[in-house]
Formats: C-alpha cells, structure tokens, sequence
C-alpha cells in the first residue's frame, strides 16, 4: 500500500510498446463498428421486412448470440473455425470476426427497434405515391428509425469498445496483451493495469458522450 | 480432419460441474451487486452533492472500462491495494459485482425516477407515512418496471462470468481450454463448451424477451 502508484516510470519507458497495442485496439473497434453498423442494418431489414423464414433464422441468429458469451465466440472463431474449414485465420481477423458476429445481434435489435417505432401509415402514404417498398425503406423508414435509436447506438459502440478486450484472449496485440505482457515482464501489475483502466475510460468515455450530442443535435429530424 | 467425440466420456462431468461454478459465480455477483447497487443508488440521489458525485464517479468508471480489465486489476492490484491474500474465484466475484452494481444502481435510479411526482404527493396526502408509501406505492411499480432490465443484467453477467477464466477461476471456459489444449480434441471441446453456454443462456434469453413485453414501459 505504501508504495501504491509511485513508480509510473514503467508506463512512460514503455509508451511504445503500449502504443502499439493501443493501435491495435482502436483499428479493432473502428473496423468492428464499421462492419457491426452495416450488418446490424441489414439484419434488421431482413427481420423487419423478409419472408418468414428469413425471419425466422435471423430471429434464431440473434437469440443465439445473446445466450453465448463473446469469449466462447472468440475462441470459436480463433481455434476452432480454422480447424473446420482447413483455413488458418490470423488472431486479429478472428477477432474482428467474433466482435462483430456478436454485437450484430444487438445491432439488429436496436435498428428493428427503430423501424418499428416508425408508423405504419408512412408505407402505405410511400407506395401511395409510387414508390417501391425499397424505396420507402431507404429512404423514407430507415434515415427516421435510425436517428431515433442513436442513444442505444452509442451505447454499443462503446460496448464494442470495452469488447475489444476480450480479444486478448487469443493474443491479438490489443492494449490489453500488451499490458498484461509487460505488466508479466515487470512485476508491476499495479501501475499497468491502473493505468490501463485510466486510459480506457479516456478512449471510451467521450465516445459514448459524443454520440448523446449528436443526437441531440439531430433529434428532431427523427420526430415525424 | 475426424471427429471423436469419446473424448467426451471423461470431459463431460468436468465441464457440467464447471458449468455449476458458472452459474454459482453468477448468482453470487447478482446478489451482491443487486445489494451494492441499491446503496449506490441511495448515494447517487443523496442531497448531499460530493456524495452523489462520488457515487456518479464510481458508475460512470466501471461503465467505461473493459470488464476482462477489471477482472485482472481485482486480481493483481486489489490485493496489494487493499493488503489481503484473496483467491482468484474472490477476485473474479468482486470484479464482476463491481460492475453488477454499477449497473443496476442506474436501473434503481431510472425506476424510482419513472415514478410521477404526483404519485408521491397522493401517497403523502392520503396520510401514508413516508416508509408506506414506498412500500405501497412506489418501490411495487418500480420494481415491475425495473425487472425486465434487471433479467437483461442477469443474461450479460452469466455470459461475462466466462471472462473470470483468464485469472484461472475453474468457471466452464477455463475447465473447457484447459482440456483442450490438454486432449487436442479442440472442435469437439469448444463445440460441446459453446453447446452448454448455449442451452443455459437460450432459455434465459427468451425468458427476457417475455419479461420486456409483459412488463416492459409501454408508452
């Protein structure tokens, strides 16, 4: 306790190592939200709008990975999908793979969430003025329906965030391989991790907070 | 590549008993979170104003960090902070209570607030002392709006007690990689591992989705 945190030399002699590994974690999230965004559209499309079976799948899709923890995901993903294909996946793709995999499914719910807000008449006043169901879909259902889940939205972004983690469990160099290497190498978990947990919270926290902003600025163009 | 699933005859026990300490850790975060979490909430809508900014603080810093990161802090920095000897299944219980309550202290906080003012004025004017009318009026009517979440909270901790495993703590995914990389028989372990957090956590999910409807806000 006496020497709690009086030594945090370890960090700044280390910055690159750990930098690297911040790199990494940034590159994993930005591309998982990326892709999460996009497949969490088209789930929610597809479940709001498809042919029952299509429903269905996707229904059971999204069940699945909200009853199966990201780290069995992950490991899946890493260890045992090479296996069943015959084709070796890298550490970082398994893990872009397993990320967006699971939040996808809560993409899904939150998008549907959105559409149905939307009411039903705007379809029928749609394909009243010639419109394709395509075309109300795009333009019209989906542009309201997504402005009004932005608070959720921002939640699983940051969620996606705090996941990246997880993929230090099959060594992708993120942030926190990188911290528990060093933190195994120097004996001092206890200026590692603590600052690991500051830092952290510097790259999350805003985020979470920039997406409330925006929404507020853009509320009203939700109302309908 | 072949499949032998033989593996399985000495596996299987090991991991369904693991599978048990999964769902011990779980109820044990629930309730000491569920706990932590009230008395989080109390002090976040304290009048007095250091308390609820400290108590908004400690929220708001277990929100935004990696909970794996935290499970490993509990486990290498807990200690020495706090000058105890504590096993990794203790270390990976407080981490994940930390985060439980956190949680749930906002999901109080929502629910006593979703109550109208004006529910407390009729309480107070029909003569309730202030202790009835919390626990006639109010805490009934959050509590049927609070559970649907909590059931949420409930679904992501059992799924989050897999990450305990990387401190060692004999949960399913720590039993499961272990025999793994012990067997080889890496598809069939991981496989049945994923089978069994499937078949606890898809009734769970379900169950959540008919809570959310029968007692969901409905605006």
């Amino acid at each position: 306790m006496v020497d709690f945190m009086t030594d945090l030399s370890v960090v700044y002699d280390n910055w690159r190592y750990l930098g690297g590994g911040l790199l990494v974690t940034v590159c994993l999230w930005v591309s998982a939200v990326v892709l999460v965004t996009i497949s969490g559209i088209l789930l929610a499309v597809a479940r709001t709008y498809g042919p029952p079976w299509l429903v269905r799948i996707v229904a059971f899709y999204v069940d699945t990975m909200r009853s199966t923890p990201l780290l069995v995901i992950m490991v899946l993903a890493y260890f045992a999908l090479p296996l069943a294909v015959g084709v070796t996946i890298p550490a970082f793709p398994a893990a872009l793979l397993a990320l967006t995999l699971e939040a996808s499914a809560y993409a899904c719910e939150i998008a549907r969430a959105g559409i149905s807000s939307i009411r039903a008449g705007q379809m029928s006043a749609g394909l009243a003025l010639g419109m394709s169901k395509a075309q109300i879909i795009r333009k019209v259902i989906l542009p309201q329906a997504l402005i009004r889940v932005l608070p959720p939205y921002g939640t699983l972004v940051a969620g996606i965030g705090k996941n990246t983690a997880v993929a230090s469990v099959i060594a992708v160099p993120d942030f926190l391989q990188q911290s528990t290497v060093l933190s195994s190498q120097t004996f001092q978990p206890t200026e590692i991790f603590t600052s690991a947990l500051v830092i952290y919270f510097i790259l999350i926290f805003p985020v979470t907070r920039m997406i409330d902003l925006l929404y507020r600025k853009v509320e009203r163009l939700g109302r309908s | 590549m072949t499949l032998d699933f033989s593996v399985l005859h000495t596996a299987l026990p090991r991991m369904i008993e693991a599978a048990g300490t999964t769902i011990l850790i779980s109820v044990l975060a629930m309730v000491i979170g569920i706990a932590g979490g009230l008395v989080i909430m109390l002090l976040r809508i304290a009048p007095n104003r250091v308390v609820s900014l400290a108590a908004l603080s400690y929220v708001e810093a277990i929100r935004n960090v990696p909970l794996i990161l935290l499970v490993y802090w509990g486990y290498y920095v807990l200690p020495i902070l706090l000058d105890l000897r504590l096993s990794a299944f203790a270390c990976g219980l407080i981490a994940l209570s930390l985060v439980v309550s956190a949680y749930t202290a906002e999901i109080f906080r929502a629910g006593v607030r979703s109550i109208r003012p004006r529910q407390y004025d009729a309480a107070l004017a029909l003569g309730m002392s202030k202790a009835q009318m919390y626990r006639r009026v109010i805490i009934p009517q959050a509590a049927s709006r609070v559970l649907p979440i909590l059931a949420s909270v409930w679904v992501s901790l059992f799924k989050d007690t897999s990450l305990v495993s990387v401190i060692g703590v004999h949960e399913l995914a720590y039993v499961s990689l272990e025999i793994r990389s012990s067997t080889f028989r890496v598809l069939e372990i991981l496989s049945t591992m994923a089978l069994i957090y499937w078949c606890i956590g898809y009734p769970q999910a379900k169950l959540v989705d008919r809570l959310h409807r029968k007692y969901g806000a409905k605006e």
